[in-house]
């Protein structure tokens, strides 16, 4: 007999209030103790099935079932009594409470009015961590923590209350690959104990090597589930797209020009006052893909934000083409020609509750081209250009008046992208471009970078993702505690001895 | 000397109560992420019908209880609108306070028979438990602090104010967690506005002993910036109250007495009390954050 389904989607449709149809109808089972991959293009559907599973939204249509009972869950609440929790794909974290606050919250102990036994659930928690061999600093606001602690601390929040079915939506999507690692040692330390996990990545690699069983979704339908071992990368991609992907990037060689930009002696501080550039000097030049890589935390966030203006320089100099731009505002730097895809979608990139067409334009919304009488904004001309991003960049949109909190995650990422390279820049600064983008767009966006040095513009790239910058930089530095262990090329070192570097361990022979 | 000094410290503890009580209800309910700019209209109409409830029982106490479930169903129709039909959170505010204009003139008139104003007899006015030659203190004094300690503890040590900060702040976070977010809402609203229907109720059954029209004198008002200034904690609050209450005494004394107020203009020192409540309580403690979420309706989808 076959053994039931600790998980059973059946029929799940959902309309969202808008009218976009996600998902049409979605079967989708789920075995106790396998982790199932759940892949997908960006807005294939992933994240509002697995919302619906915990609680979160309400399907139009369908019926879910736990241990072959039926359940209907109101709210997060009643998915977690059912032993169901999930981590976001954008971190739900009171940003000013501390690890342990966070995760107790909803739990803590008995009585409203009693007393938090802070003790005892420090206890408790350090036991789980001890158990998996996850730590996390318990005391301190998590603001103030690297998001790779704080996806921990997201993991040990659904832990704490016991769930035996664990939703993970793009946990890796953050990680630089030691924590990718140590994450995958700790879910399947989890299977080990019996736990379900389901797993979504755009990372095939990543899907491979650690699920067992994995589900493709399409345009919010299900193409099929495959064992794992009986897949390939090429065929996983090929559900997701419906046509052959490449995953390959066409690079010519090409002879770098002139320096564009010119890092001098530059010395950053940190939010905390401390120094996290020291006295970095550099150059990128025209027609080069100059790559950082390199462990996040390392320097490379206030680097950029010195670069593009957010953020005081100490000391030194940056220079594009040839003019002094030390401590220059970030509209002034686009009028000289730069462009920045920040690394931090939500609060950076993007204004979650204005609408497409308005996003499009950000940064660009004093252009010429954009505004007419009195300086007031064209919003045909606007909507229209939103709407030349959307089909350009194949951004999967309800439309140009939707909220940018309405696309997926991987598409609000490509929305930014669009924006930014579509202003014709000199320098394009582009941190974590394709974080949380599916294959197809990943390859589209890399292509269009290297189209970018191609024609002869300089591109500074930062990526957490080795693989990325080994791939398209020309030229690459290792960054460590505030400076370069090396500039090298990527044809002439192994990963061995970047992995080195990016320990901070700079190999002499 | 001497003299002057425990008459401005009595006076200002006196004149601290409404002020506190309102900021701490205020500090409850904009932590859960409720902002209400209503507290002046429920500080009017709890002083009338706290005035009432003491005449029609003959008991002050049931007169302030009276005032404070006024408050509390301001707060109920405040966060209903708010929290459960995801309103704006300013306008229904503004409702409140427009409102209390026109109860309290024909509240008075109507339940009176007097135009404007009404003295509240003095039997059924709260009595002080300490008397001095310099003035009284009011039960309502001690009632405050345990109030204001009460309140900061639940805030910061239980499970209940964990929740309410925690919607506050990030209200998705908590409902992942199965925290329900429109009941802590909701009840941190109630509470904020309880707190401002026992303060106003204090204006006419106790401190001031009358009603009128004008008798929150913008109270409500001080008490959000009171909040402001605190950072959110009610201590700070009471810390910032108390000042207030301490210059606006010292101004009323100066203003009496002809000897400074030859030499300092009154005006300039009726001033005092705010700018001097700013700049302490703002100096001391410099950057404050409010809740993130502070003002903003929370929906699933
Ligand atoms: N709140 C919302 N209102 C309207 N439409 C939405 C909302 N959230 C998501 N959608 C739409 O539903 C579809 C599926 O989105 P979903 O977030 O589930 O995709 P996803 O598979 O998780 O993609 P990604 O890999 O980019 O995270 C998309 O077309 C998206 O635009
Ligand atoms: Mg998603």
């Amino acid at each position: 007999m076959e053994e039931v389904p600790i998980i059973e989607m059946k029929g799940i449709v959902k309309i969202y209030p808008d009218g976009t149809k996600a998902l049409k109808g979605v079967d989708f089972s789920v075995k106790k103790g396998e982790i199932h991959g759940l892949l997908g293009e960006n807005g294939a559907g992933k994240t509002t099935l697995m919302k619906i599973l915990s609680g979160m939204l309400p399907p139009t249509e369908g019926k879910i079932y736990v241990n072959g009972r039926e359940v209907r869950f109101k709210s997060p609440a009643d998915a977690l009594a059912n032993g169901i929790g999930m981590v976001h794909q954008h971190f739900t974290l009171v940003e000013v409470f501390d690890a342990l606050h966070n995760i107790i919250l909803g739990m803590e102990g008995h009585g409203l009015f009693s007393k938090i036994d802070v003790d005892k659930a420090r206890a408790k928690l350090q036991k789980l961590m001890d158990e998996l061999n996850f730590q996390v600093p318990l005391e301190v606001p998590v603001e103030t923590l690297p998001v790779g602690v704080q996806q921990r601390i997201e993991i040990l929040k659904v832990l704490y209350r016991n769930v035996d079915v664990l939703i993970l939506d793009e946990p890796t999507a953050v990680l630089t690959p030691i924590e990718v690692k140590e994450l995958f040692d700790v879910l399947r330390k989890l299977k080990e104990q019996g736990k379900t996990i389901i797993f979504i990545s755009h990372k095939l690699r990543e899907v491979m090597e650690i699920t067992d069983r994995v589900t493709v979704l399409r345009k919010g339908e299900v193409i099929g589930t495959v064992n794992t071992n009986e897949a390939t990368p090429q065929l996983l991609a090929r559900m997701m797209v419906g046509r052959d992907v490449v995953l390959r990037i066409q690079k010519p060689p090409k002879e770098p020009g002139e320096p564009i930009l010119r890092v001098e002696n530059l010395w950053v501080k940190g939010d905390r006052g401390e120094d996290a550039v020291k006295g970095l000097s550099f150059e990128v030049r025209a027609g080069e893909i100059f790559g950082i890589a390199g462990v996040e935390g390392n320097g490379q966030t206030e680097l950029i934000e010195a670069i593009t203006g957010l953020r005081k320089i100490e000391k030194g100099r940056v220079i594009l083409n040839g003019k002094d731009i030390t401590g220059r505002p970030p509209k002034e730097l686009y009028n000289l020609g730069v462009a920045h895809i920040p690394e931090d979608r939500t609060h950076m990139g993007l204004i979650l509750d204005m609408t497409v067409a308005e996003n499009s334009i950000l940064g660009l919304h004093w252009n010429a081209k954009f505004t007419g009488a009195l300086n007031s904004i064209k919003w045909n001309t606007v909507k229209a250009y939103a709407q030349e991003l959307i089909e350009k960049f194949e951004i999967v949109a309800p439309g140009v008046d939707a909220p940018v909190k309405s696309l997926s995650g991987g598409n609000q990422q490509k929305l930014i992208v669009a924006r930014e390279v579509s202003k014709n820049p000199e320098l394009i600064v582009a941190s974590q471009p394709t974080r949380g983008v599916d294959v197809a767009s990943t390859e589209y966006i890399r292509n269009y970078l290297v189209k970018l040095r191609n024609e002869n513009k300089a591109v500074l790239l930062v990526s957490a993702d080795l693989d990325e910058v080994l791939q398209l930089s020309d030229r690459m530095a290792i960054m460590y505690e505030g400076q370069f262990v090396g500039i090298v090329k990527p044809e002439e070192v192994t990963e061995e001895q970047i992995g080195l570097m990016m320990g901070g361990i700079k190999d002499e022979s | 000397m001497i003299d002057m000094i425990i008459s401005i410290l009595l006076g200002s503890l006196t004149a601290m109560v409404p002020i506190v009580l309102t900021s701490t209800g205020a500090v409850v309910s904009e932590r859960a992420g409720v902002v209400n700019i209503g507290y002046e209209g429920i500080l009017l109409m709890s002083a009338l019908f706290g005035a009432m409830f003491a005449e029609m029982s003959g008991s002050p106490w049931i007169g302030l209880l009276g005032g404070a479930f006024v408050g509390m169903l301001l707060g109920m129709l405040h966060g209903a609108i708010t929290v459960y039909m995801k309103g704006d959170h300013i306008i229904p505010g503004i409702g409140i306070n427009i409102l209390a204009l026109g109860v309290v003139a024909f509240g008075i008139t109507a339940i009176w028979g007097t135009a404007g104003q009404h003295q509240v007899p003095s039997n059924i006015r709260i009595q002080p438990i300490i008397n001095t030659p310099y003035g009284g203190l009011s039960p309502m004094v001690l009632i405050t602090f345990v109030i204001v300690f009460l309140t900061h503890w639940v805030l910061f040590r239980t499970p209940l104010g964990l929740r309410i900060r925690a919607v506050g702040e990030n209200p998705e976070a908590a409902d992942a967690l199965g925290v329900n977010v429109e009941r802590y809402r909701f009840l941190a609203t109630v509470y904020g506005a309880t707190l401002a229907g026992l303060g106003g109720a204090y204006l006419s059954v106790d401190w001031l002993g009358v009603v009128t029209k004008e008798i929150s004198s913008g109270r409500g008002f001080i008490a959000l910036a009171n909040m402001v200034f605190s950072g959110w904690n009610p201590i700070r609050a009471l810390i910032g109250g108390f000042i207030f209450g301490f210059f606006d005494n010292l101004s009323v004394w100066v203003r009496t007495n002809p000897a400074i107020s030859q030499v300092v203009p009154w005006q300039f020192v009726a001033t005092l009390p705010y700018i001097v409540t700013i700049i302490i309580v703002a100096g001391i403690i410099g950057k404050v954050r409010p809740p993130k979420w502070d003002g903003r309706p929370y929906k699933r989808e």
